[in-house]
């Protein structure tokens, strides 16, 4: 096991991020050449260089930019949740999913749908997901509290119970849905990024950018936390102060990733994963490196899933499970007992 | 007279409802080693944390540095009063010189980058526990002695004036022991007061205190030889102790009682 940081890692991701998003806006069903991308974005910033056609200027600027940097947000900000709360749970195996918020975007979702409100207004399937994340979130919370301060796995198994109570309602709600408005439901469920403007791009924005400057910024106590919680307050850390707003940002940056992309599972798993046998386990340099492999990894899946699929897309989060799940294994495998 | 670098007075604490120090009454002063022995479930280990202000007290009073707990912010103990675990429970990847930076967290809080201070109070604490050379090994590659001189590292830089040690020498095999015990000796004169709950009651006789909590009480203090062969030590940990041997080469023998 090599465990010596890699000092370049950083650097690296964050060199490969630009070429991504680059490749993302060039590839799909019409290719344009990447230099023409850049040309046509210089062209865009006043400078001497020749746009694009009319049509790819409007395939690359109006539908493939917004769709990318969602998939960035969305991948940043579900790796650096994922890292955040792997360091305040101490479990490696801790993601956005137990705090009961994707279940709970999910029954946001499908009640939107349900109750007509999304056909009614544009963003109402997001605000909905939104509130629904956030509703499971303070259930888990209050439940956990109710009996005084609750212990780690006190608020990890009520955050899995509360997920089954929203999945339930979920199912429920999906069999008394018309028809014709199951597929759309489905594909949001599966999680996707079609036809994602700048609006979602802005709301994911607005809260994964703040959300994950605010955890880098709580690095250094996230890392104390990590030596034990009788360690931490012997250091001066406010331990319940800090680990409440470790998870009152968590949520509040998987709600609308969740609400914008819906589910898209192991990203927040595998980034922080493989990352720290390379960066080493402390918040400060694995936060803004699990950020940038977050979101090269779902913007990759998400070309993958425009490219893959032959006439419709993939579900996103089928490529990111497909990609995560036998990685994850296998990782387990590897070294079992020592996160 | 120096004030006492910790000191409880009649402290009486209280856990879920049931007491578990009643009227313990002890100080330490810059320097000085106490060796805190007793039976299990005595209150050792809780005692300890009092000290180190993770747990309130119902009653009497906890100082350091002649100034009660109550008036000490959390970062500011935390410079004075340093604790050590039996366990380490740090991430198996964190690097050594990491974990014993993170001592420095009462300095600098969750924002100020550490300075070229933190720096060389970390240098200071890994050359004191003589694992300089194992500064940059992930802490899961390391062996059970190693691990607990980089914990130790970790209170060391603290800087601090007290120094808690609860079974600082638990998972280690004689040589590591010894090894820890000359350590902690030499932080020791470095002015620092060194309070260490020790099982082995041999080991603990390394100290030229001791102090025999008994049920929440102190039931024996003295020199080691005092306390291990007062009535009291052989009524709590029920069993025949028998001193042999002189002055420091005094060796204790214990046996089942008929």
């Amino acid at each position: 096991m090599s465990d010596r940081p890699r000092p370049l890692l950083l650097p690296a991701l964050a060199a490969a991020l630009p070429l991504v998003l680059l490749a993302a806006l060039s590839l799909g069903a019409v290719t344009v050449s990447p230099l023409a991308v850049l040309r046509s974005a210089l062209s865009a910033l006043g400078l001497p260089a020749r746009p694009m056609p009319e049509v790819q200027e409007v395939i690359v600027w109006s539908v493939r930019l917004p769709r990318v940097l969602a998939a960035a947000l969305v991948g940043g900000g579900l790796a650096v949740v994922g890292a955040s709360l792997q360091s305040l749970f101490r479990n490696p195996l801790a993601d956005a999913g137990l705090l009961g918020v994707g279940p709970g975007a999910a029954l946001g979702a499908v009640l939107a749908v349900n109750l007509g409100w999304a056909q009614q207004r544009f963003l109402a399937l997001p605000v909905s997901a939104c509130l629904g994340a956030f509703l499971a979130l303070l259930l888990v919370y209050g439940l956990a509290h109710a009996g005084g301060r609750p212990s780690l796995p006190g608020l990890l198994l009520t955050g899995v119970a509360v997920s089954a109570l929203a999945a339930a309602a979920t199912s429920v709600l999906l069999v008394a849905i018309e028809e014709f408005r199951v597929r759309t439901i489905l594909f949001w469920l599966a999680g996707g990024l079609e036809g994602r403007g700048f609006e979602h791009a802005a709301l994911a924005a607005a809260f994964v950018i703040p959300g994950s400057t605010l955890l880098w910024l709580l690095a250094r106590p996230l890392d104390v936390l990590t030596l034990g919680e009788e360690e931490a307050a012997a250091l001066a850390v406010p331990v319940h102060t800090v680990r409440l707003a470790v998870f009152g940002i968590c949520a509040l940056v998987a709600g609308p990733v969740t609400a914008v992309a819906g589910s898209v599972p192991f990203v927040g798993l595998i980034a922080p994963h493989a990352l720290r046998p390379l960066v080493g386990p402390l918040n400060r340099r694995l936060l803004p490196a699990s950020f940038l492999a977050g979101a090269i990894l779902v913007v990759a899946a998400d070309l993958a899933a425009r490219w893959l699929g032959d006439r419709v897309e993939l579900p996103l989060g089928s490529v990111t499970a497909f990609v995560g799940a036998p990685y994850f294994l296998l990782a387990l495998r590897g070294q079992e007992g020592t996160a | 007279m120096t004030t006492a670098a910790v000191e409880a007075r009649d402290v009486r604490l209280e856990r879920g409802g049931r007491p578990v120090l009643r009227g313990v009454s002890l100080a330490l002063f810059p320097g000085e080693a106490l060796a805190l022995v007793g039976p299990n479930a005595s209150g050792k280990s809780t005692l300890l944390r009092a000290l180190a202000g993770l747990l309130p007290v119902a009653s009497g009073e906890l100082s350091v540095e002649g100034r009660a707990l109550r008036e000490w912010t959390r970062p500011a103990l935390a410079r004075r009063v340093a604790l050590v675990a039996a366990e380490d429970e740090a991430p198996a990847r964190l690097a050594v010189a990491d974990r014993v930076r993170l001592g420095r967290y009462p300095y600098r809080g969750p924002l100020t980058p550490f300075t070229a201070d933190d720096e060389a109070a970390v240098g200071r604490a890994l050359r004191l526990a003589e694992i300089e050379h194992l500064a940059g090994r992930a802490l899961g590659t390391l062996s059970a002695g190693e691990r607990q001189l980089a914990l130790l590292a970790r209170g060391l830089a603290q800087e601090p004036s007290v120094l808690l040690l609860d079974e600082p020498a638990a998972h280690l095999d004689i040589r590591h022991q010894l090894h820890l015990l000359r350590l902690i000796d030499e932080v020791r004169a470095q002015g620092v007061a060194v309070l260490a709950v020790i099982h082995d009651l041999q080991r603990a006789a390394w100290a030229p205190r001791m102090a025999l909590l008994e049920a929440g009480r102190i039931a024996a203090a003295g020199t080691p030889a005092e306390v291990l062969e007062s009535e009291a030590a052989g009524r709590a940990f029920g069993v025949a102790i028998r001193g042999v041997g002189e002055g420091t080469h005094r060796l204790w023998r214990f046996e089942q009682r008929a």
